[in-house]
């Protein structure tokens, strides 16, 4: 890769340019979430936006957060809207002038703050920078000859902090399946059928402790059929 | 990489963008849910297409697993999303319907 | 095979550099790089404009699942002309793969789901064919 090595200084201010390009489609995007009405189109939308932001992420030199927010964000997060969006209505309501005037002014007074904060903070790439001053040069130094992994924040998280990782991987199982049985993903039960030895079980023969409460579908309830 | 394939791959790239943010149009403002997620289909191939030519561009090959990981993200997601609004579920294969909803 | 052939390209490249002679292979993956990478964008810029104007959305699907397979696979082989290293043109043909193999899937599927919903397409004088049983 000496090749591009060489020819990269050439290209910072156009890569810039990408970059602000890609940022203005996150803005655009942003600003349709907020305005659309269609909540299937929002969640597409959810999905965009986290596609762009991974693509800025490689971009700023994070391929590791990237990887995540393609897996997270443009994966598993669709998929567990869309489900939530099943159990509640397709599109959003309206919401009153005054309560939009309330958020518009917190969200403004946050961005205010965080501005502020922004000159705290290290210049980028600055060498002095709490990141590269005192244990992370250690990281730096020894990863290549301890751990062999090239990307030194796969092998921060992968080994030196391995039990760590372990611990929120459950952490994060925990938490998944515990949305996926709050949101019953099986949507169709209740109209189920079971062949065992050729003998015809349905919901209506089956032991219905699970269904004393009416969760079947309208249509259903519409032709009347009984509940056992 | 001379300079001038340099250039002409920023180029590209810049022409993808643009290719991404008319289908964000199409996202926008498609009239049924089929055209949106085919909006949202074609933006990820745009995606992993821009991220190829950009790792090129900045000279870093670890995007490119990024874009190996899009192109089979987007592909579950396209077919999640259809089997969500097909079958109301997404473990349908394991059961058998009584009667014919589809 | 063709990775070889590049692998040569690069090491052939070096030592032109060198003897400050004329450098035909690396002439030739620039050639190759750029008739590709124009076909592939014209492709991609026409199934993106043809998604944009086409009138309903079958036409629409097909403006973008045809030509944005051939765009993206034409893309894909000029950033594999320019490639350096046999990894890089791995990674590149598998997302290659990749995409051959999942988008047509993916297009045919939204057509699929677009059809039992009942989606119509703007027919103007021709009429809807008569099919009952779609084989599914």
């Amino acid at each position: 890769m000496t090749l591009f090595a060489a020819a990269e200084p050439v290209f910072a201010v156009p890569v810039l340019l990408l970059d602000i390009s890609l940022m203005a489609l996150l803005v655009v995007v942003a600003f349709a979430i907020v305005r659309m009405r269609s909540l299937f189109a929002v969640v597409m939308l959810q999905g965009v936006y986290s596609l762009v932001c991974a693509a800025w992420f490689v971009s700023l030199d994070a391929v590791d957060v990237a990887f995540t927010e393609a897996a997270v964000g443009a994966g598993v997060s669709t998929v567990l809207m869309l489900s939530a969006m099943l159990l509640a209505d397709r599109k959003s309501t309206p919401v009153p002038m005054n309560r939009q005037l309330g958020a518009f002014i917190v969200v403004c007074l946050a961005g205010a703050a965080m501005l502020w904060a922004v000159g705290d903070m290290p210049a980028f790439g600055d060498a002095n920078s709490p990141a590269n001053s005192y244990v992370g040069t250690d990281y730096l130094a020894k990863t290549a000859e301890e751990v062999q992994i090239p990307n030194v924040v796969t092998a921060v998280l992968g080994s030196y902090r391995g039990y760590d990782t372990f611990g929120e991987v459950v952490v994060i199982f925990a938490a998944g399946l515990g949305v996926l049985l709050l949101l019953g993903l099986n949507g169709n039960a209740g109209r189920w059928v079971a062949r065992p030895n050729g003998q015809v079980v349905n919901d209506r023969s089956a032991p219905s402790a699970a269904y004393a409460k009416d969760n079947r579908s309208e249509d259903k309830k519409k032709s009347g059929e009984a509940e056992t | 990489m001379t300079p001038f394939i340099g250039y002409f791959m920023l180029g590209s790239a810049f022409l993808i963008i643009v290719s991404m943010a008319m289908m964000l149009t199409r996202l926008i403002g498609g009239p049924t849910l089929y055209d949106r997620l085919l909006a949202v289909n074609s933006f990820g191939t745009k995606t992993v297409l821009f991220l190829c030519v950009f790792c090129f561009i900045i000279g870093r090959p670890d995007g490119v697993d990024i874009a190996m990981l899009y192109a089979l993200m987007n592909f579950i997601a396209t077919i999640a999303v259809l089997k969500f609004f097909n079958y109301r579920a997404l473990n349908v294969t394991l059961m058998v319907n009584d009667e014919s909803e589809r | 095979m063709m990775s070889a052939f590049i692998l040569f390209g690069a090491v052939a490249a070096d030592t032109a550099a060198v003897t400050h002679s004329i450098d035909w292979v690396g002439l030739l993956r620039n050639v190759g790089t750029i008739i590709s990478m124009v076909t592939g964008l014209f492709f991609v810029m026409a199934g993106t404009i043809g998604v944009l104007r086409l009138p309903d959305f079958f036409t629409r699907l097909h403006a973008a699942g045809m030509t944005d397979t051939l765009g993206a696979e034409l893309i894909l082989i000029a950033l594999i002309f320019q490639s350096d290293s046999l990894q890089m043109v791995l990674k590149l043909l598998l997302v290659a793969f990749f995409l051959l193999i999942t988008s047509p899937t993916a297009t045919h599927a939204i057509a699929h789901a677009a059809y039992k919903a009942g989606v119509k397409p703007v027919l103007g004088k021709y009429s809807l064919p008569d099919v009952e049983e779609d084989g599914t």
